[in-house]
């Protein structure tokens, strides 16, 4: 319960003061010698229970009214459901989700989930008042202060952003915020339709930064304006597939889309999806069953261009968010591997992997070189780099880090005899035989070279056999362990605080193995499927960093490149710094980008509420549902409400008060007096 | 010990010299022992006409009318009314609750001049006057008697009687109605707090023993108004428990309680034909007796 003149409340004790006054008057009493006793008498039996009633129903009344008043004087604000929240506040962080699922209206169209709960918020603060605001919304990671809840509305944009929103992230932000600058009570408000994508509940983050606040000395309350609810009739598009072929006639563009509905729906229904490439627009019906339609390899014939981009639309609906999807395309580049190797023979599996295509329109090139060979290599055409031999140092390590630097891939593999040379923080150690036939103990399934495949089978590194592998020296982050703590397969560990950009780009592009695939040394070769996909991972990104046209998930983009990226297609509302999280089509020299809504931000999966309550456990927590297109105040103030009490108590009090309806004046005693003698009944 | 006569403040010279010249008349014969202005219930010497009688042998032949008998040729004996004094008894509630008042009078005192004041009229009259004082007993009685001399007697009982004790005027009226001798008239000045259903009772014995019943019913402002400010404890004059109460929360039913009792006492009265008045204690009690004294003028004349 909060109020707006708190201090007010110090009066509260003021509402004994009737029963005071009651309790005095009851001691003033006066005694008088009484001779009518038989009427008191006959009084007091009457209706004495009533008249208690009545005492004490006055006394509660009068309470309430000084109560009512004093609530009133105090200005309590109420939101939703009547809960009362606000209070002075040193510092508020506002945590808006402008993901493109808060871009929602509700059934009648009208305001977003975004534009209703920045306008509530807004609305609240301003109420509330704070000595300092805060936003956080996901854009950068430092909060960004504001000068007003005013200036907070100007600053979040109702259109929203194509980026998924990380909760644990944004609160991990505020958390870093209360702890270095110290406020003396902060409340932080979260605008979210507590997506699921959105909020990771899963996450074991949730449980640090949870933890994190109910270690803070200062009090932090957590107010969540949450829009949980889903337009069923809401329809999303997306292009899940976008190539150019070669044909006989010259090329064509190949597209696979697909429809989704929220709610899916009972008979087959068709939507009409525009497809504009190039400027050229057509329209193709998609029939959507229950509550998908899919379109494959929907071709659309190219005037020769080998670069170009386009996008899908659908009618508007509930969200406009995703009623567009952007994609880029150009003639795919060749995939290119570099193996490095002292012994041209140890490497042959590594070349077989990487030569062998997955999709034979692709063409896959490799060429085997040695150490002493680097300077003459066209590295700009190499996607990936496998490396078997001592680390590179000098020059070589220069045109590695470079190569690493725009996207390539590289993968090391030990040397017969390690000589000690470091690259990337890491450096072979001496080889180790390994005492387990299958030795690996865990990897990474869910993401980079040893992920599970798409149909969510985990690859068979458990199977692996490993005869002997060789120590690593430096930080690292493994991907794959073995019996021991060894690592299998890794990246080297560089923290972001100290990193330069190089280190940066050689930490995420290049990965250590520490055994290799001869049969001495272990299964890979001869198993074949775990060295396969692995190299085959690493060539498809490395060539994605060589492509010209590349789709990135919003917010996915690398941020050392965006910074001299023009908008061709998308909101003319964006501003620079937002391209990489807005969606649309930007052109950064020669290279297009298509950004987009990321896949996950079409699941309609809510946090269910005990779940999003067990989120903020002990912490101050308080939620309050809204709706999009609703129209109600979050927080108001009642004052009227408590006023409107206080006279209705008045009121009561005087009814109460009132003397009871006397005897009507012609039966009355008084009409007695002055008194004329009764007749005898007889005259 | 006799008082002294010059503090006798219940009697205004000036009131009663007024009053006197209302006589004092009973509603119903009268058995007095010497001639006065009240109806007898025998034929007497008076020169009012009563009623023609048959002759019977041993009556005075003086009182034949001849003029008759020529007309009728039978024996007619004429007779004419007979005029007698009265006995009042004056019944003085001498009870606590007698002690209130709340307009500088109490309701013995005022007791005291309607008292006072019939008595000097009754006796001025020639009508005997007596008194009883009664409360849980009897306290005091004075026989009626008609001469002027009597009154200081009965004055003196008057001054020294002190509202004490319960009252049980019930009992103590029947007591009188088998004490008094028949055909009086009997004045009661009290407040009457009692159970009108067992005062009923009484005043039909005294009506059944002849008596001409009047009653004065005492009240003070306060107790028919029942106005306070603040919380009273409220002791009772004649000895039971203390009440304390919030006047404003219990006035209404105190004013039903006393306009039941006062609807009741007013059935009562009539049923028993009962002279009775209502008196509020701040009214002058010399227009109080000259109601009394009018009405029962006017009701002498009917009659």
């Amino acid at each position: 319960m909060s109020f707006l003149q708190p201090w007010m409340l110090f009066a509260l004790p003021l509402i004994a003061l009737p029963v005071i006054i009651h309790l005095i008057n009851q001691r003033r009493y006066r005694t008088i010698k009484w001779a009518a006793m038989m009427f008191l008498l006959t009084a007091n039996r009457m209706s004495r229970g009533y008249a208690r009633i009545r005492q004490w129903l006055i006394l509660a009344a009068r309470t309430l009214a000084i109560a009512g008043l004093l609530f009133a004087v105090s200005r309590p604000l109420a939101s939703g459901w009547m809960r009362l929240a606000g209070g002075s506040v040193d510092t508020t962080i506002v945590i808006m989700d402008r993901s493109p699922s808060m871009r929602e209206t509700g059934a009648n169209g009208g305001a977003s989930k975004l534009e209703m709960g920045r306008d509530q918020i807004v609305d609240s603060l301003k109420l509330l008042g704070s000595n300092r605001w805060l936003l956080i919304d996901g854009r950068d990671g430092d909060p960004v202060e504001v000068e007003s809840p005013d200036a907070l509305a100007s600053l979040v944009s109702a259109e929203g952003v194509g980026a998924s929103s990380d909760l644990p992230a944004m609160l991990q932000t505020a958390y870093e915020y209360v702890r270095d600058q110290r406020p003396s009570r902060t409340d932080v408000w979260i605008c979210s339709d507590v997506r699921r994508h959105d909020w990771a509940p899963g996450s074991g983050r949730w449980q640090a930064v949870r933890d994190a606040f109910l270690a803070l000395p200062q009090p932090v309350r957590f107010h969540l304006l949450a829009f949980p609810d889903v337009a069923t009739a809401n329809r999303s598009v997306r292009i899940t597939d976008v190539r150019r072929a070669e044909t006989s006639s010259g090329a064509e563009l190949r597209l696979a889309l697909r429809v989704e509905q929220a709610g899916g729906s009972d008979g087959k229904s068709t939507v009409p999806v525009q497809i504009e490439v190039d400027g050229a627009r057509s329209e193709i019906p998609v029939e959507i069953s229950g509550t998908t339609g899919e379109v494959k390899n929907h071709a659309i014939p190219l005037d020769g261009r080998t670069q170009g981009w386009g996008k899908v639309s659908i009618p508007a609906d509930a969200n406009a968010a995703d009623n567009e999807f952007y994609f880029v395309y150009q003639k795919p580049a060749a995939r290119k591997t570099l193996v490095v190797a002292e012994d041209p023979e140890a490497v042959r599996p590594l070349a077989i992997a990487a030569a062998v295509s997955p999709e034979p329109s692709t063409e896959s090139a490799v060429e085997t070189i040695g150490p002493d060979q680097i300077a003459g290599v066209a590295w700009e055409e190499i996607s990936l780099v496998l490396w078997q031999a001592e680390l590179p140092q000098g020059e070589a390590a220069d045109r590695m880090r470079s190569f690493l630097s725009r996207s390539g891939k590289a993968i090391f593999f030990p040397p017969a005899s390690p000589a000690g040379g470091e690259f990337a923080g890491l450096r072979w150690g001496n080889w180790r035989a390994t005492e387990l036939e299958r030795p690996v103990t865990g990897w990474t399934r869910d993401q980079d070279l040893l992920a599970g495949t798409r149909g969510g089978s985990a690859l068979p590194v458990g199977d692996l056999e490993i005869a002997r592998h060789c120590e690593l020296v430096g930080e690292q982050a493994s991907l794959a362990t073995l019996a021991g703590g060894a690592p299998l397969l890794c990246k080297p560990a560089v923290f972001a605080d100290d990193a330069a950009a190089d280190a940066m780009a050689a930490a995420s592009n290049a990965y250590f193995c520490a055994t290799t695939a001869s049969p001495t040394d272990s299964s890979l070769a001869r198993g074949g499927v775990v060295l396969y996909v692995m190299v085959q991972r690493a060539l498809t990104a490395g060539a994605a960093g060589l492509e010209t046209a590349r789709r990135f998930d919003a917010g996915a983009a690398p941020a050392a490149s965006t910074a001299e990226w023009q908008l061709l297609a998308g909101s003319e509302d964006a501003v620079p710094s937002e391209y990489p999280i807005r969606a649309g089509v930007y052109r950064h020299g020669a290279k297009l980008y298509a950004v987009n809504r990321g896949e996950l931000e079409d699941r309609t999966a809510t946090v269910g509420d005990a779940q999003v309550a067990g989120l903020f456990n002990r912490l101050a927590f308080d939620r309050v549902d809204g709706s999009a297109g609703g129209g109600s105040a979050l927080l108001s103030e009642v004052w009227r409400l408590f006023l409107a009490a206080m006279v209705a108590a008045l009121l009561i009090e005087a009814a109460l008060c009132l003397p009871r309806k006397m005897v009507p004046a012609a039966g009355s005693a008084a009409s007695f007096f002055p008194g004329t003698p009764v007749r005898e009944a007889a005259a | 010990m006799a008082a002294d006569p010059r503090s006798r403040d219940f009697l205004d010279p000036h009131a009663l010299a007024r009053l006197s010249a209302v006589p004092l008349f009973a509603r119903r014969p009268m058995l007095g022992n010497v001639s006065g202005i009240h109806a007898s219930p025998h034929r007497g010497a008076s020169v009012e006409f009563a009623e023609y009688r048959k002759y019977v042998p041993g009556d005075d032949l003086r009182r034949l009318d001849w003029r008759a008998f020529g007309r009728s040729d039978r024996y007619y004996v004429k007779e004419f009314e007979a005029d007698t004094n009265l006995r009042c008894c004056l019944v003085l509630d001498t009870s606590g609750s007698m002690e209130f008042g709340s307009t500088g009078v109490t309701k013995i005192e005022y007791a005291r001049r309607l008292a006072g004041s019939l008595a000097y009229i009754a006796v001025q009259q020639g009508d005997a006057v007596g008194l009883a004082c009664v409360a849980e007993k009897i306290v005091r009685t004075v026989p009626p008697k008609r001469t002027p001399s009597h009154l200081r007697g009965l004055y003196d009982v008057l001054e020294q009687a002190r509202p004490k004790g319960g009252t049980r005027l019930v009992s103590r009226l029947h007591e009188l109605a088998e004490t008094i001798r028949q055909r009086a008239l009997v004045v009661i000045i009290s407040d009457l707090f009692v159970d009108p259903a067992g005062l009923k009772k009484a005043f039909e014995h005294l009506k059944f023993r002849k008596h001409d019943v009047a009653a004065f019913h005492l009240l003070d402002p306060l107790e028919l108004g029942f106005r306070f400010q603040r919380p009273m404890r409220f002791l009772d004059m004649e000895g039971g428990p203390a009440i304390f109460a919030e006047p404003s929360d219990i006035a209404d039913r105190y004013q039903k309680a006393l306009q039941a009792y006062l609807e009741e006492m007013k059935a009562v009265t009539l049923a028993s034909a009962v002279d009775y008045h209502r008196v509020s204690i701040d009214e002058d009690f010399e227009k109080v007796l000259l109601r009394f004294l009018a009405a029962r003028a006017r009701a002498g004349r009917r009659g």
